[in-house]
């Protein structure tokens, strides 16, 4: 596989045990999912599952141990705050980070969200520069233990 | 009938003075003169030297003249050459006569003499009397009697004892009589302020029952507000037909009956009491009044069906007419309609705002992906159509971005906090964009403000100002932002407030 590369003006993303930063994608949106997987990638991250459902992307994070979730709160079969619940619990995906999308941008839904176990909550609308830095902030960061 | 008995005029008899003038005055001397004088003229008494008797009744007529000519009855009596005159006539008339009866006329200017005001009366009548008597002894038409001597020791000797004890009783008759003519003074006095107090009382109660009856009528008139005054631990003492109208119960089942905490949620004293660092119960509800003079909130009152009504209250304190702390005065207007319709507005607008961020989310970031990719550059042409997708997809934002901020009870206070991400440069130019907005549609909402309150609308011009305060202390207007929220909590409990409005224009500078 090949080896992250620098992104230009920023950090490079910490690498995962097989070298690349792996990140789970998933909201019911297309465009939203489109635009995040390229946003992601614009990173410098390599995202290894897209989904439409809360609940393939918690089986998916099961199975392939991404390093990073991006979760839209808002999504049919589980929310992302309930994905986020679940991978915080099950001790083999507790030391995912999770950076949740969401519409709702109050304090009190911001706070939920954190509550929730998320390594961070960006509210839409977001800017592409803006969620490209928020991944490569998390990519860097040290996994919760 | 108080009047009617103070009114009552004192009669003249039971004046002392009228007796104490009389009994010391000319009377007596003028009627024994008199007496003598017709004895005189019917023969009843001889005559032996008509030149004494003419003489005699000349100088008495004379000094009764003086006497009762006299202006000032004081000085008259005051003077003793009256009396002195009269036993002057009495010796000539003894002599004219020598007629013993005559001396009985010494009765009269002794009696002056003896109540003459001091002690000199005494010896001049001691004197006197002793020269009348000697008149035998020196006047020849009178036999001398063999008991002269006698009469010339005891007489005056009789008169002085006499006249001593009569001086030393009318002085102190003339005390006391000062004394009484000094307390009657006094009453009569008395008597007067008694009755000009009556009289200010009786126009003072007038006024007072008129004042009540005039806060009466108006207190009723108001039927779309609850006025509501209690005592200082919350009794009730007024409701009004508003109250009555709001809270479904009538004034006499709770005058004096129900208490301000009956019509209140428990829960909403408690928390009131923790956010205020108060007492409960009323100390939560009246703190804030009892600190600052005033107190305008939302409270909800319940109803006597159960049902609940958010009211926004104006709280002061009442005092009595010495000043001191009485009540509580309790004015509230149903906001439940309107702050419903309130929610509901914000509800809307803000699902509305959310369903608009997600592809809001998509337009602008696939726009920043194509205008931004540097391997496939776009003509001048194609950003320039770009261009104007993302300025109005901006357009969308912003109106997102200024609905969060302008409504909601934080957005409502909150300033736009310092640490704004200016970094990013879309925030700069959305604050940008929005201080123009704000810009032109000032003049549009003081206008509105201004129709509202030339036509009486308060809940109207309350809802206006409220919007126009949160838009103004969010873009940095926090002069704008405190007068218009002041017009709002006016507007609330129905004051409209044109000077504010004015006010409002000039520091809005428009």
């Amino acid at each position: 596989m090949d080896p992250v590369p620098h992104p230009p003006g920023g950090h490079p993303a910490r690498p995962g045990p097989t070298g690349t930063v792996r990140v789970l994608v998933a909201d019911d949106e297309d465009d939203i999912r489109d635009l995040v997987t390229l946003a992601v990638r614009k990173a410098g991250c390599q995202v290894v599952t897209a989904t439409p459902d809360g609940r393939a992307a918690l089986s998916a994070a099961r199975a392939q141990r991404p390093d990073l979730a991006v979760l839209d709160v808002s999504m049919p079969g589980m929310t992302g705050l309930e994905v986020c619940t679940a991978l915080r619990a099950d001790p083999a995906t507790a030391g995912t980070r999770i950076l949740l999308l969401s519409a709702g941008a109050s304090p009190d839904e911001v706070a939920r969200g954190l509550a929730a176990g998320a390594d961070a909550y960006l509210a839409k609308p977001f800017t592409v520069a803006g969620l490209v830095r928020q991944v490569r902030e998390l990519a860097v960061r040290e996994p919760v233990a | 009938m108080t009047a009617a008995v103070l009114d009552r005029p004192r009669s003249r008899l039971l004046d002392v003075r009228t007796w104490q003038a009389a009994v010391s005055g000319p009377l007596p001397g003028t009627l024994m003169f008199s007496a003598a004088a017709v004895l005189l003229l019917a023969g009843s008494i001889p005559i032996v030297a008509p030149g004494f008797v003419h003489a005699g009744l000349a100088l008495a007529v004379v000094a009764t003249a003086v006497a009762w000519s006299a202006r000032r009855p004081t000085a008259a009596r005051r003077s003793l050459a009256v009396p002195v005159a009269h036993l002057t006539a009495v010796g000539l008339l003894y002599a004219g006569t020598s007629a013993p009866t005559m001396l009985f006329l010494l009765l009269g200017p002794l009696w002056v003499l003896a109540t003459h005001p001091g002690r000199r009366g005494v010896p001049i009548a001691v004197a006197g009397t002793t020269a009348v008597l000697a008149v035998p002894s020196v006047v020849a038409t009178v036999p001398a009697t063999a008991d002269l001597a006698g009469a010339l020791l005891l007489g005056p000797l009789v008169v002085a004892v006499g006249s001593f004890a009569v001086n030393e009783n009318t002085r102190r008759l003339a005390t006391q009589a000062r004394q009484i003519v000094r307390l009657q003074d006094e009453q009569a006095a008395l008597l007067e302020q008694v009755r000009s107090r009556a009289d200010e009382l009786d126009t003072a109660s007038r006024i007072l029952t008129a004042r009540a009856q005039t806060m009466t009528s108006v207190i009723d008139a108001v039927t779309e507000q609850s006025i509501i005054g209690t005592d200082r631990d919350g009794a009730i003492r007024v409701w009004n037909p508003g109250a009555e109208k709001m809270l479904g119960l009538l004034r006499p089942d709770v005058v004096r009956i129900r208490s301000i905490l009956d019509f209140h949620l428990p829960e909403e004293l408690i928390a009131a009491a923790e956010d205020s660092g108060s007492g409960s119960g009323l100390e939560a509800l009246v703190h804030v009044a009892r600190e600052q003079g005033s107190d305008v909130r939302d409270w909800t009152y319940v109803a006597a069906d159960g049902t609940h009504r958010t009211v926004s209250v104006a709280i002061t304190p009442r005092s009595d007419d010495r000043g001191v702390h009485a009540g509580w005065n309790f004015v509230g207007t149903d906001m439940t309609e309107a702050r419903a319709t309130e929610r509901m507005k914000d509800q809307f607008v803000s699902l509305i705002s959310h369903e608009l961020r997600t592809p809001l989310s998509s337009i602008l970031g696939y726009l920043e992906l194509v205008m931004d990719d540097e391997d496939q550059p776009l003509t001048v042409e194609q950003r320039q159509y770009l261009t104007t997708v993302e300025r109005n997809a901006q357009r969308l934002r912003l109106l997102d971005f200024l609905r969060g901020r302008t409504t909601g009870p934080a957005a409502q206070e909150a300033p736009l906090p310092g640490g704004t991400d200016h970094d990013d440069p879309v925030d700069v130019e959305l604050m940008d964009r929005l201080q123009g907005i704000y810009a032109d549609a000032l003049p549009s909402r003081l206008a509105a403000i201004v129709r509202h309150t030339r036509a009486g609308d308060a809940a109207a011009v309350a809802f206006a100002a409220s919007t126009l305060a949160g838009t103004s202390g969010q873009l940095g207007h926090p002069e704008v932002a405190w007068i218009c929220r002041a017009i709002a909590a006016d507007a609330r409990r129905g004051v409209l407030a044109h000077s504010r409005v004015v006010r409002l224009h000039e520091l809005a500078g428009v």
